[in-house]
C-alpha cells in the first residue's frame, strides 16, 4: 500500500468503517511509514475533537410552527382533492342524481304555477341529503372516509344541530388524530353555538394529542372564549403536559385575559 | 415517506420527528444562525411535501432530503445576498456539555473545543459541509456521494482534505493564542 492509498483509508479508520483485509494492509503500511502514522494520529485527535463540539438544539417553537403549518397544508390538500373524489364517490353520484331529479320536479312544479314554498322545500331536501352523507361518512371504519365526512359538514347549514353534535362526538372519540384535527377546523362553522364552545373546552380537557390540543387552543383564542381560561389553567398544573402545548396555553391565557 | 407520497400528509409528522433535529444542526453549523436555521428546517419540510412526486421509492430518503436541504440553504443565501459569518453571536450561545472531569481539565477541554469550533467556522463552506455531513449527520459515504453528486472515493478524499485543512487552522490558532 502506498502513502496515497493509505490516506484514502484515514476516514474509514476514524469512523471505524474498515473491512479486515483493508485494515491488515493499512496496519502493515503504518508499521513501515512513520509519516502516515503521525498524520493519521494527529488528524484523529481533530476528528474526535469534532465529536465534542456541542450540538445546538432547536427551541419548542419549531415544533409548534411545523404542526401549525402541517394543519394548514392538510386543509388545503383536502380542499384541493375534494372535487376529484366528489365525482367518484358512489354516495355523491346517487345524491347528484337525486338532486337533479328533485330539481327537475321542482322546476316543473314551479313552471306549473305552484308557490315559492316548494323551492324552499327543495333546498331543505338538498340540505338533508348533504347531512345524511356527512353523518354516514363520519361513521365509516376508514379514517379517510371519516375525513371526507368532516369535509361534507362544510356543506350543511350552520344551524344543523345533528351535524354539530356528530362533529363534537368525532372530536372527543375518533381514534384518528387527523380526523379529530379536521373536526376542530370544521367546528369553526358552528362557533356561534354555546354547545360548540362548551364541547371544545370539554375536548381540551380530555385530549392527549399535542397537535389537537394546540388546534383547539388556537380556535378558542380566535373565538375569544374566556370561559376556557379555567380549563387552560388546569392544564398548566399538569406536570406531564407537552412543553409546546404548555407554551401555547400560556400564550392563549395571555390573549384571553 | 411512502405515506406522504400516497397523499397521507400526516406521515410528514413522523418524518419531522425523526429528522428535524439533525437538519437543524446541519443548518446551524452551515449558517451559524439559529433563527434562520429554524426557518430553513420548516422550508425543507414544505419542499418535501411540494416535491414528493419526484421522490423515487427505491432511493435513499435521507440523501434526497439533504439534497433539498442544500438547495434550501443555497436559495436562502441567494435571497439574503450575503453570507452570514458562522461563529457569530448565535454560535456563542451554544452551551458546552458537562464532563466528569477535574475542573482544570474541563476548562482546558472547553477551550480546546471552543477553538475547534472557531476553526470549523473558518473552513471554506464546501469543506465545512462535507465534514458536517460525515461527522455530525452520520450519513453513509454512498449517501454523501449522492448528496454532493460525486463518487464515493471522492467523498473520502474530500473528508480527509477537510480534516487536514481544519487541523492546520486549529493548530495555527492554538499557536497564535499561546504566542
Amino acid at each position: 500500500m502506498t502513502c496515497e492509498e493509505a490516506r484514502g483509508y484515514f476516514v474509514d479508520v476514524w469512523r471505524g468503517d474498515m473491512d479486515e483485509t483493508a485494515e491488515r494492509a493499512f496496519q502493515t503500511h503504518l508499521h513501515s511509514c512513520e509519516t502516515c502514522r503521525r498524520e493519521v494520529e494527529s488528524l484523529r485527535s481533530v476528528w474526535e475533537g469534532l465529536g465534542a463540539v456541542p450540538r445546538p438544539e432547536p427551541d419548542a417553537g419549531l415544533r409548534t410552527d411545523f404542526y401549525s403549518s402541517l394543519r394548514e397544508w392538510q386543509r388545503r390538500d383536502s380542499e384541493r382533492k375534494r372535487p376529484l373524489w366528489w365525482v367518484r364517490h358512489p354516495a355523491v353520484q346517487g345524491i347528484a342524481a337525486a338532486v337533479v331529479l328533485a330539481a327537475g320536479i321542482g322546476i316543473g312544479r314551479l313552471t306549473l304555477g305552484h308557490d315559492e314554498g316548494k323551492l324552499a322545500d327543495l333546498q331543505r331536501e338538498v340540505n338533508d341529503m348533504r347531512q345524511m352523507v356527512a353523518l354516514s361518512l363520519l361513521q365509516q371504519q376508514s379514517a379517510s372516509d371519516r375525513l371526507k365526512g368532516v369535509s361534507w359538514t362544510y356543506r350543511v347549514e350552520q344551524s344543523d344541530i345533528e351535524v354539530q353534535d356528530a362533529l363534537l362526538h368525532t372530536l372527543k372519540t375518533d381514534p384518528n388524530e387527523n380526523v379529530r384535527l379536521a373536526a376542530v377546523d370544521a367546528l369553526r362553522k358552528f362557533s356561534r353555538s354555546p354547545e360548540t364552545r362548551a364541547g371544545l373546552v370539554q375536548a381540551l380537557e380530555t385530549q392527549r394529542s399535542p397537535i389537537v390540543q394546540v388546534a383547539i387552543i388556537d380556535e378558542l383564542v380566535d373565538l375569544g372564549d374566556k370561559s376556557s381560561i379555567r380549563t387552560m389553567n388546569g392544564l398548566l398544573q399538569e406536570p406531564e403536559l407537552n412543553p409546546s402545548v404548555r407554551k401555547r396555553v400560556q400564550w392563549a391565557v395571555g390573549q384571553l385575559q | 415517506m411512502r405515506r406522504v407520497c400516497q397523499g397521507d400528509l400526516g406521515g410528514l409528522a413522523a418524518l419531522f420527528e425523526r429528522y428535524h433535529r439533525p437538519l437543524y444542526q446541519y443548518f446551524v453549523h452551515l449558517s451559524g444562525n439559529r433563527d434562520l436555521s429554524q426557518d430553513l428546517v420548516q422550508d425543507v419540510f414544505f419542499r418535501i411535501l411540494k416535491y414528493r412526486d419526484t421522490f423515487q421509492p427505491d432511493a435513499s430518503f435521507t440523501a434526497w432530503m439533504y439534497q433539498i436541504a442544500r438547495n434550501t440553504h443555497t436559495d436562502s443565501l441567494r435571497k439574503r445576498r450575503f453570507e452570514v459569518i458562522p461563529g457569530g453571536a448565535d454560535a456563542k450561545e451554544i452551551e458546552m456539555p458537562s464532563h466528569d472531569e477535574a475542573p482544570e481539565d474541563r476548562i482546558g477541554r472547553k477551550q480546546e473545543v471552543k477553538l475547534l469550533r472557531k476553526a470549523l467556522d473558518r473552513l471554506p463552506p464546501e469543506k465545512r459541509e462535507v465534514l458536517i455531513l460525515s461527522r455530525y449527520q452520520n450519513l453513509k459515504y454512498e449517501e454523501i456521494a449522492e448528496i454532493l453528486d460525486c463518487e464515493v472515493n471522492t467523498v473520502k478524499v474530500r473528508v480527509y482534505r477537510a480534516v487536514q485543512a481544519l487541523s492546520q487552522i486549529y493548530f495555527q490558532m492554538a499557536n497564535e493564542k499561546a504566542g
